[in-house]
């Protein structure tokens, strides 16, 4: 069995070396942290604890070290690393009874890491700051791809096939006058993942919206940010792809994870405004699953095999999991893996800051795939599909097999 | 691991520290504050000691090991699963070594054929039926926290579980086991043979909560997947239709695969929860699974249909698949940490009384909730008269422990004063050890301690669980004489 542990130290996961005796005010809500009732029903719903079987490393141990802290014990190094573990999946969330919000109280924990411990180091948050910089973003990106082309690039980076060029999204739709939104693209996903922006456009138009592109100024959502404890990075964020997307018209997202981060942007920046703004954001199978009829006929003599590789931030932070199901079913045989939807260890920056415990996390999910017995996975999240890709899965997002499918129709 | 050392302050037992370090490796032995802190506790409201060190063996030769070296150290030693014990039974008293058996976690074997599987300790209760779900098998005893506590935690219990009505607990699927007993010996206790040879010690050890050794591989008995389930959900106006109605159902003839029963607020924070359809109107409802044979099990629904309805069900509602089945049930066993929705804190009771009492006894349990001023939610397992009354409460609330503890002894009598005993299937632990004098006589306490003894001589594993200390015991005389037939 994986051994997380064994890791320790030798993954560069822990920036922090906290002094003895050192205190740390983590301004949690009283309330909240009083939620947990220890029951314990989250710990196997944990991927963390799934591979190493310590409570420190479970979403109970975790609230039980929080709690230590908030009475006034001494932050320790296991401390920092318990909390730096974590992959803020959020099944746990799903799995409580008593609805305690763990995702909120992980991501004020890591706040005050950063203000009291020296947590994020500066290379870890100039990293965090690239993702909104999309020129910059970009230029590095193809220089890493050339490089990848060349050999230089470290194996153990565990990077995907990076592309060396970008197609183009198109705007619009073909018959004009469709149901105008906005397509947020994001960051890594659409440096590394244009492609399936223009799939996801080309389903669009079809299904008879009007796509409308938020350019720059929304270069990312901030997820990675709000997860590293960097709330006033996520905050500048969030305000410039607000900005972006002024109006009325809803704004569709294909990742998952940027997609629950806008979906908290009303919790995040508290005003009306971004409320609004929050209401407006939908998974983009929310909103093609009541539209599926619109497309042209997609069947298929022999429909594919797909196993549904639920990201996290949809099944168990937005709940919008179902959805990719109504989709898919229309033009593929869908099968379900029986891991009640556990992490598969990608966490946004989490599988390059662990490797070690994203790749012990990744053993179950290849596993449950395995016992699927699909050749083919879908996965609605960037971050995910790069984890299983590295690990040899074949993986496609939904929104690609979609396109490549109305494509082969003639 | 100087640096955690040096985190831990001064007075750690550093000699026996090298020692478990030599016995398994440095990064599975911890002595950080906080990570002992939160070995100091399980599910239950049970406050123990932080261990003097937390180790993380991964194979029965280290747990072995790391026995003896408590043994060379004159250190106690507490084995440990999930934590989800209810009763303190794992909580550490006496600054003990905290051995955690959840990297004990594989399947050894199954044997199809003969219906059986070797598991090691930390295998999760759930795991070994996802298991040998292909097969067509599965482990019948399902404590409501199956998903999570461990099998090793089963069987220091003897755990319990809503099947267990048909099936049996614990006890009845463990046939062998390999131990390391209290001195770091090995032992096989039980055997596959239909009857072994010799004393019954798997008997004695299944249930001993961790104080006569540890158990690092257990065979386990699998039952066959039944050909046909039936899951109903009646509902009644008062709850005391619905405990006539399990009586009746008994009386009849049938014993269902599990009959399970939650009162109103019970179904309140489940449905809100689960959002399976629960009649949130309702003063109680019943959730009773069929099992067999098809024309069995409908033989089996139309009885406790019609004797629901003699007994003024208001709906008898059948599950018409496994999704709407799964949901009912994952209801019934989330209901625990669903009575966060009441309050923050709960104390969640454990005792058994003859079904025909249930009613009177369930009223006096209202009864002494209100007199406390005590938020109380009763979900249990009906069809064998185990009680699980929970008090909901806020821990910061001035003065509530006080008001809880007294409410809680005062169910307990009342249930051994209804002819029942002090637990169903949590364990005795720390919470009902000194309750023991209640139920038992001196002699009796004495013949379980010398029983101890052969195991433990030294008495280092799991101390002052259980029994309770002579000095203590000698202020508690039984109240109750134990009626002819009580399951003791």
């Amino acid at each position: 069995m994986a051994t997380l542990s064994a890791s320790r130290g030798s993954t560069g996961g822990v920036p922090v070396s906290a002094q003895g005796g050192r205190r740390l005010d983590l301004n949690l809500d009283a309330d909240e942290l009083a939620t947990c009732v220890a029951c314990g029903l989250c710990l196997p719903h944990c991927p963390t604890y799934r591979v190493s079987g310590e409570e420190g490393q479970s979403p109970r141990g975790r609230i039980a070290l929080m709690r230590e802290v908030a009475k006034g014990a001494a932050i320790t190094d296991e401390f920092v690393d318990h909390m730096d573990s974590c992959i803020q999946c959020r099944g746990c969330e799903t799995a409580c009874p008593a609805d305690v919000p763990f995702g909120k109280l992980m991501e004020e924990t890591r706040e005050a890491m950063v203000s009291g411990a020296r947590y994020q180091p500066l290379w870890r948050r100039l990293g965090y700051r690239l993702l909104g910089a999309p020129r910059t973003l970009r230029t590095l990106s193809a220089l890493a791809a050339l490089a990848q082309r060349l050999g230089l690039l470290p194996r153990r980076l565990n990077l995907p096939h990076l592309p060396l060029r970008r197609g183009k999204v198109p705007l619009g739709s073909p018959t004009g006058g469709g149901e105008a939104v906005w397509l947020f693209t994001g960051c890594v996903m659409d440096a590394w993942m244009r492609d399936t922006h223009v799939s996801t456009a080309r389903v669009i138009a079809l299904a008879g919206g009007e796509v409308m592109l938020p350019g720059p100024r929304a270069a990312c959502c901030g997820a990675l940010a709000i997860h590293a404890g960097l709330r006033g990075d996520a905050k500048r964020l969030a305000l410039r792809t607000m900005d972006a997307m002024p109006g009325q018209a809803p704004i569709l997202v294909n990742s998952a994870g940027c997609g629950a981060a806008l979906k908290a942007y009303g919790e995040l920046i508290a005003t009306p405004s971004a409320e609004a703004f929050s209401r407006r954001v939908k998974d983009i199978h929310s909103w093609l699953a009541p539209r599926m009829s619109l497309l042209p006929a997609t069947v298929a003599a022999e429909p594919e095999v797909v196993a549904v590789q639920d990201p996290c931030h949809l099944r168990h932070v937005q709940r919008a999991h179902l959805p990719v199901r109504e989709v898919l079913s229309q033009f593929a045989v869908v099968v379900e893996l029986d891991d009640e939807g556990l992490c598969c260890g990608a966490g946004g920056a989490y599988s390059l800051l662990r490797p070690a415990e994203a790749a012990a996390v990744r053993e179950r999910k290849l596993a449950a795939i395995r016992r699927s017995g699909a050749a083919k996975v879908v996965s609605a999240n960037p971050g995910c599909a790069l984890h299983l890709a590295a690990a040899g899965v074949n993986v496609t997002h939904p929104l690609d097999l979609l396109a490549k499918r109305l494509e082969e129709t003639p | 691991m100087k640096r955690a050392a040096k985190a831990a302050g001064v007075g750690l037992p550093s000699a026996l520290i090298a020692d478990l370090r030599a016995a398994t490796s440095p990064d599975r032995v911890r002595v950080d504050p906080l990570e002992r802190a939160i070995y100091g506790r399980d599910a239950s409201l049970c406050v123990g000691d932080e261990p003097a060190v937390v180790v993380f063996p991964v194979t029965p030769e280290e747990v072995a090991e790391v026995v003896r070296a408590c043994n060379r150290h004159g250190r106690p030693f507490v084995a440990r699963g999930s934590g989800t014990g209810l009763a303190g039974n794992a909580v550490p008293l006496g600054e003990p070594v905290v051995i955690v058996t959840t990297k004990l976690n594989k399947v050894l074997s199954v044997d199809a054929g003969e219906r059986v599987a070797w598991v090691q300790p930390g295998v999760l209760n759930l795991d070994l039926s996802r298991h040998t779900a292909a097969l067509g098998l599965h482990y019948a005893p399902d404590p409501s926290s199956q998903q999570v506590c461990t099998i090793g935690g089963n069987v220091a219990t003897n755990s319990g579980g809503p099947h267990c009505l048909a099936y049996g607990v614990t006890n009845a699927h463990v046939l062998a086991l390999k131990v390391v007993l209290p001195d770091g010996s090995l032992a096989q206790l039980g055997g596959l043979d239909p009857e072994p040879a010799g004393y019954d010690l798997r008997g004695v050890f299944v249930g001993s909560e961790g104080m006569l050794g540890i158990a690092t591989e257990i065979a386990v008995r699998l039952m066959p997947d039944p050909p046909e389930v039936a899951t109903l959900l009646l509902d009644f106006m008062d709850v005391s239709a619905g405990a006539s109605t399990v009586s009746d159902v008994i009386a009849g003839g049938l014993v269902p695969a599990a009959m399970e029963m939650m009162d109103a607020n019970a179904v309140k924070v489940v449905e809100a929860f689960v959002h399976a359809g629960y009649p949130t109107d309702a003063a109680a409802v019943l959730l009773v699974e069929c099992e067999g044979l098809p024309a069995g099990v409908k033989a089996s629904v139309d009885l406790i249909t019609e004797t629901g309805q003699r007994n003024g069900a208001r709906t008898v509602r059948l599950a018409a698949d496994d999704v709407e089945r799964d949901l009912l049930w994952k209801g019934r066993k989330a209901a625990f940490g669903a009575v966060a929705r009441l309050a923050p804190d709960y104390y969640l009771h454990d005792t058994v009384v003859p079904r025909t009492r249930l009613v009177e006894v369930l009223e006096k349990v209202y009864e002494i909730s209100a007199r406390h001023n005590l938020t109380v939610v009763n979900v249990f397992h009906a069809g064998d008269g185990n009680l699980h009354p929970l008090l909901a409460f806020d821990s910061r609330t001035e003065g509530v422990m006080d008001s809880v503890h007294a409410a809680g002894e005062e169910i307990v009598l009342a249930s051994l004063a209804a002819g029942g005993v002090l637990s169903g299937e949590h364990g005795i632990g720390i919470e009902k050890r000194d309750l023991m004098g209640h139920l038992f006589s001196q002699a009796d306490l004495a013949a379980q301690d010398r029983l101890r003894a052969c195991f433990d001589p030294d008495g280092l594993a799991n101390p002052s669980k259980v029994l309770p200390s002579p000095s203590g015991c000698g202020d508690l005389r039984p109240q109750v004489k134990v009626p002819a037939g009580a399951w003791v």
